[in-house]
C-alpha cells in the first residue's frame, strides 16, 4: 500500500480527527484572512482621516503680471496627489455703472475715506465658489435672495441688499463693471443674488469706502480676469488653494508643482495649510500602530497555537509510529504519509477560509458601510432664538472603506500557512522518528 | 484514591502533554488579553485624535437681547460683558482643556531706554491682542501663528508680552527684555512695564486678500502682538468698556464630548445665558469623525473575532484531549469509579492547568504587545493590560473551560464501559 493511499485512508476512516484538524486549520485561516483584510481597511480609513483633515496650499500669484493662466491650474490639477478639490480666487476693483452706463452710488459713511477716482467703486471678489469665500465661512455674509456664483464664467454678480436698495437693482438686472484707471473697459454683468451681512463691520472708521460691505461685489473669475489682465475667453486667477490628499506628501507636491511651465515661480507665495494635520499627527501614528500591533500579536500568536496543535496531534499517534515501523515501513514515507494528511487538510481548509472569511469581511464591510451614509449630524440649536448656523457637512470625496480579502493575502496565507504546517509536522514527529521501533511500541501507553 | 489526586498524577505523570495544552492555554489567553488590551488603547488613541481637533464653543454677548444706547462714537451696546468670574467658572467644567478670552487694541511700545519699538508701517502701533491664554487664540490654534521662543501668555502672567520674530530681530529685542507699552502716547494714558516672555513667527501668507474682511487687515502680521490680558487692563484704564471682554473661546479635551460639555455649561446657574450666546465649533472633527469612527469598529470587530475564534479553539483543542482519552475512561469505569467522578477528574485536571496559564497569561501579555511594539519600531504604549481585563478572562475562560470538558465527554460518557473498552483503538 502507497503511502498517499495510506493518507487518503487514514483521513477517512478517522472521520472524527481529520473533521477536527479541518475546523481548526479553517478558523485559524479565516481569522489570519480576516485579519488581513481588516487592516487593509484601517488602512483606507487612515487615509480617510489623513484626507479629511483638508492639507492644502495656496498660491498667492498677486503680484505676477497675469496671475496664473488657465493651462497652469489645469497642469497642477494633474499633479499626483491632489484631492481633485480646489478654490481659484481673484479680487479687485471696479467702478459700478447701470445698463446704461450711467454711474451708480456706493455708500461713503463710514469711511475712513473716499479715494480719489474710486467715488463710484468697490471691492471686487470673485472665487469658484462664492459661498466658500471667507466672507461668507468667516464674515458672517449671508444670501438673502438668488443664487450663489458656482461658475467659472457666466458674468453675474452677487451685490449687497442696502446697494441694491440704493440703486434700485434687483435679481436679473443687469449692470457694467469698469476698469477703475480706464473706465471705458467696462463688462456687462447679471445680478444673480443678493447678499446682507449678519455681522457689523468692525473696520467701520477705519477701511477706504470700497472696503465697506455695501459696496463689495462678488462675481465669476472670468469676469475678474477680464477686469485684472483684460483678457477674453480666457481664465487667469490671482489665487489658488489646492488641497491634497495626503498631507504628508504637501512638501513634494508644492515642489512639483513649482517645477510646471508657464509661471514665474519666484514671484509667487506658496503657503501650505495643514495645520489641523500636523496637530493630529503623532495621535494618528499611534492609533495606526495600534492596528499594526493588533495584527502582530494575531498573527504570532496564531502561528504558535497552530504548532502547539500540530504538535499534540502527532503525540497522539505513538502507538501507531510504532506499528508502521514494525511493518517494516520507512521512517522517511511514514513521515511524509503524515505531512501529506495535514497538506491534505490544510489544503481543504485554505480553500474554504476564503468564503468564510468573504462572507465575515463583507458583513463587516456592509455594517461599517451603512455608518458611514446613514451617518447624520445632529445640528443642536446651542443659540437657542438664533438660527442653528451649522451647514450640512460637505462631501470630502473620501474613499469608500471595503472589507475584502485581497489576493495577495490569500496566497501570504496560503504560503505561510502551508509551510507552517508542513515545518510543526516535521517537527513534533522528530523526536518519534528519532527512537526505534522497539522502544516505541515498548513505550506505547 | 480520590479523584484530587487522580488528577495531580494524570497531569504529572503525562507532564509533555499537560505542558502542551498548557501552552495553548496560555497562548490563546494571552491573545485574547492582549486584544482587550489593544481595544482599550484604540478607544484612548482616538480620543486623543479628537482631541488634536481643536473642538471649541464660543460665548459672545447676545446683543440681540440687550439694550441699546448711544454716545458720539455711535450707538453701542449696553449688554452687560464676560466677567472673569465667569471664565474662570466656565473654565472649570469637566473636560475643558482650556479657553481664552481677548481684548483688542492698538498700544505703542517702548524699550527700557526710551526708543520707540518701530513696525512695518510709519505708524508705530500694534495690533495686540490682551490675552488670558495666547495659546488658545485663534491666530495660534489655527496655525497661522507659531510660538518660535519663550512661552504663551497664561492667566497667572501679569504683564507678558509676546512679539514677532521680525519685530524682536529688527529692534534688538530678546526674551526676558522689559518693554514699556502705552495705549495712546499723545493722550493721557498710563505707561504699563511688560516683560518680553514669548517670540511668533508667521506662518501665513498675510498678503492673501482672503483675510481681508476685518479691521486687523491694516496690520502686517508681524505686528501683530499678545501681552497679558491684566497689562491690557493698566493700559486701557481710562477707557470704559475698552478693556471689557466681548468674547471666550473654550477649547474642550474630547470634541465627541463637546456637545454634553455645552449642556453642562449651559446648566450654570449663576450665568444669566439669556444675555449670552453660545456657538459650537468642530468642524475638523466633524470632518473627521466617520473616518474615525471606521477605525474603532474596524479594531472592535478584530478583537471580537480573535475573542470568539479563541473560544472556538479551545472547545476544538479539549474535546481532542478528551476523546483520545476514551481507553482510560472505560478502565476507570470499569474498576468501578462512578461517571460523575470521572467528568469532574478530566474538568479538574483542566482548571489545574488554567490556574496556572491564566496568571502566567496576565504576565506574558504585558510584554507581548510591547514586546512586538518596539521589534517593529512602533510605541504601544497606550497597550495596557488591566486587572479587570484579566478578571474577565478568568472567569469566562474557566466557564468555558468546564463547558468544553462536559460537552466533549458527552459521547463517550453516554456509552457503557463494556461498549467503551470494546471500541477501543
Amino acid at each position: 500500500m502507497n503511502l498517499c493511499k495510506r493518507a487518503c485512508l487514514y483521513s477517512i476512516r478517522k472521520k472524527g480527527k481529520t473533521l477536527t484538524l479541518l475546523a481548526f486549520l479553517l478558523v485559524m485561516a479565516t481569522l489570519m484572512l480576516t485579519c488581513l483584510s481588516i487592516q487593509s481597511a484601517t488602512e483606507t480609513a487612515n487615509a480617510n482621516i489623513k484626507k479629511a483633515l483638508l492639507g492644502y496650499f495656496t498660491i498667492n500669484a498677486k503680484t505676477l503680471e497675469s496671475g496664473i493662466p488657465e493651462d497652469t491650474v489645469s497642469q497642477i490639477l494633474d499633479v499626483d496627489g491632489l484631492s481633485g478639490r480646489y478654490t481659484l480666487r481673484s479680487y479687485t476693483y471696479a467702478a459700478y455703472f447701470d445698463a446704461d452706463g450711467n454711474l451708480l452710488e456706493i455708500n461713503t459713511e463710514g469711511a475712513a475715506q473716499v479715494p480719489e477716482g474710486y467715488e463710484n467703486a468697490g471691492r471686487v471678489v470673485a472665487n469658484s465658489n462664492s459661498q466658500e469665500d471667507s466672507y461668507f465661512t468667516d464674515g458672517g455674509f449671508e444670501m438673502v435672495e438668488g443664487n450663489p456664483i458656482t461658475t467659472e464664467a457666466g458674468s453675474q454678480v452677487l451685490i449687497h441688499e442696502k446697494f441694491a436698495q440704493r440703486n434700485g437693482l434687483s435679481v436679473g438686472d443687469t449692470m457694467l463693471l469698469g476698469n477703475v484707471e480706464d473706465k471705458d473697459k467696462t463688462i456687462p454683468v447679471t445680478v444673480a443674488g443678493i447678499f446682507t451681512n449678519t455681522e457689523e463691520q468692525d473696520s467701520i472708521g477705519m477701511a477706504p469706502s470700497y472696503d465697506l460691505y455695501d459696496n463689495i461685489v462678488f462675481t465669476d473669475l472670468s469676469t475678474a480676469s477680464f477686469l485684472l489682465y483684460g483678457t477674453e475667453g480666457t481664465t487667469n486667477v490671482q489665487y489658488g488653494d489646492f488641497y491634497v490628499n495626503d498631507p504628508d506628501e504637501l512638501e513634494r507636491i508644492m515642489t512639483d508643482v513649482q517645477e510646471l511651465d508657464g509661471v514665474d515661480w519666484e514671484n509667487c507665495t506658496l503657503t501650505r495649510y495643514d495645520n489641523d494635520y500636523q496637530n493630529a499627527k503623532e495621535s494618528l501614528e499611534g492609533l495606526q500602530n495600534i492596528v499594526f500591533i493588533a495584527i502582530a500579536v494575531v498573527s504570532v500568536i496564531c502561528f504558535l497555537v497552530l504548532a502547539l496543535f500540530l504538535t499534540l496531534r502527532l503525540r497522539g499517534r505513538i502507538h501507531e509510529t510504532g506499528v508502521y515501523l514494525a511493518m517494516g515501513i520507512s521512517k522517511g514515507s511514514v513521515l511524509l504519509q503524515y505531512l501529506l494528511e495535514v497538506i491534505l487538510v490544510a489544503a481543504i481548509a485554505l480553500f474554504i477560509s476564503f468564503g468564510t472569511s468573504t462572507a465575515i469581511s463583507h458583513q463587516i464591510g456592509s455594517s461599517l458601510l451603512s455608518q458611514v451614509t446613514s451617518e447624520t449630524y445632529e445640528t443642536v440649536d446651542l443659540t437657542g432664538e438664533n438660527e442653528a448656523a451649522q451647514e450640512p457637512t460637505e462631501d470630502l470625496g473620501l474613499a469608500e472603506i471595503e472589507v475584502a480579502v485581497s489576493a495577495e493575502d490569500y496566497a501570504l496565507v496560503w504560503a505561510f500557512g502551508m509551510v507552517l504546517c508542513v515545518a510543526s509536522t516535521a517537527l513534533a514527529a522528530y523526536p518519534i522518528m528519532k527512537m526505534k521501533p522497539k522502544s516505541i511500541l515498548s513505550q506505547m501507553s | 484514591m480520590n479523584l484530587g489526586i487522580r488528577a495531580i498524577l494524570y497531569s504529572a505523570r503525562k507532564w509533555k502533554k499537560t505542558l502542551l495544552v498548557f501552552c495553548l492555554l496560555l497562548a490563546i489567553t494571552t491573545l485574547v488579553l492582549s486584544g482587550l488590551a489593544i481595544a482599550d488603547a484604540q478607544e484612548e488613541q482616538a480620543e486623543e485624535v479628537r482631541g488634536t481637533t481643536g473642538a471649541s464653543f464660543t460665548v459672545e454677548r447676545n446683543l440681540s437681547t440687550g439694550g441699546w444706547a448711544s454716545g458720539n462714537g455711535g450707538s453701542y451696546s449696553t449688554q452687560e460683558f464676560i466677567t472673569e468670574e465667569m471664565l474662570q467658572e466656565i473654565g472649570s467644567v469637566d473636560g475643558i482643556a482650556g479657553y481664552d478670552a481677548a481684548v483688542v487694541s492698538m498700544p505703542y511700545y517702548y524699550t527700557q531706554s526710551g526708543e520707540s519699538i518701530v513696525t512695518e508701517d510709519v505708524n508705530n502701533s500694534f495690533y495686540t491682542y490682551g490675552s488670558l491664554n495666547s495659546e488658545y487664540n485663534e491666530l495660534f490654534v489655527s496655525g497661522r501663528f507659531e510660538l518660535v521662543e519663550g512661552t504663551h501668555i497664561t492667566e497667572d502672567m501679569p504683564n507678558g508680552l509676546i512679539l514677532s520674530r521680525d519685530r524682536a530681530e529688527k529692534n534688538g529685542l530678546k526674551l526676558g527684555d522689559k518693554v514699556s507699552g502705552i495705549n495712546n502716547p499723545y493722550a493721557d494714558d498710563p505707561e504699563v512695564e511688560m516683560e518680553l516672555v514669548g517670540i511668533f513667527d508667521v506662518l501665513a501668507d498675510k498678503d492673501d486678500e482672503a483675510t481681508m474682511y476685518d479691521a486687523a487687515t491694516l496690520w502686517d502680521y508681524t505686528d501683530y502682538a499678545f501681552c497679558s490680558y491684566n497689562a491690557m487692563k493698566e493700559m486701557a484704564v481710562n477707557y470704559e468698556d475698552g478693556s471689557k471682554l466681548q468674547e471666550a473661546h473654550f477649547f474642550v479635551e474630547d470634541a465627541a464630548q463637546l456637545d454634553n460639555v455645552i449642556a453642562e455649561v449651559q446648566n450654570i446657574s449663576s450665568i444669566n445665558w439669556d444675555n449670552f450666546i453660545i456657538t459650537a465649533n468642530d468642524e475638523v472633527y466633524q470632518n473627521i469623525s466617520s473616518a474615525l469612527s471606521d477605525t474603532g469598529t474596524l479594531i472592535t470587530t478584530l478583537i471580537v473575532v480573535i475573542t470568539a475564534v479563541s473560544m472556538v479553539l479551545i472547545i476544538l483543542i479539549l474535546s481532542m484531549s478528551i476523546r483520545s482519552r476514551k481507553r482510560e475512561t472505560g478502565i476507570l469505569l470499569a474498576v468501578g469509579i462512578a461517571k460523575p467522578a470521572v467528568i469532574l477528574q478530566y474538568v479538574l485536571e483542566t482548571l489545574l492547568i488554567a490556574v496556572v496559564a491564566f496568571p502566567l497569561a496576565y504576565l506574558s501579555s504585558k510584554q507581548v504587545a510591547g514586546t512586538l511594539g518596539t521589534l517593529f519600531g512602533k510605541a504601544a504604549e497606550n497597550v495596557i493590560v488591566t486587572p479587570e481585563h484579566f478578571m474577565l478572562v478568568a472567569i469566562v475562560g474557566g466557564i468555558l473551560l468546564v463547558a468544553a470538558v462536559l460537552v466533549s465527554s458527552i459521547s463517550t460518557m453516554r456509552l457503557k464501559p463494556k461498549q467503551i473498552l470494546s471500541q477501543m483503538e
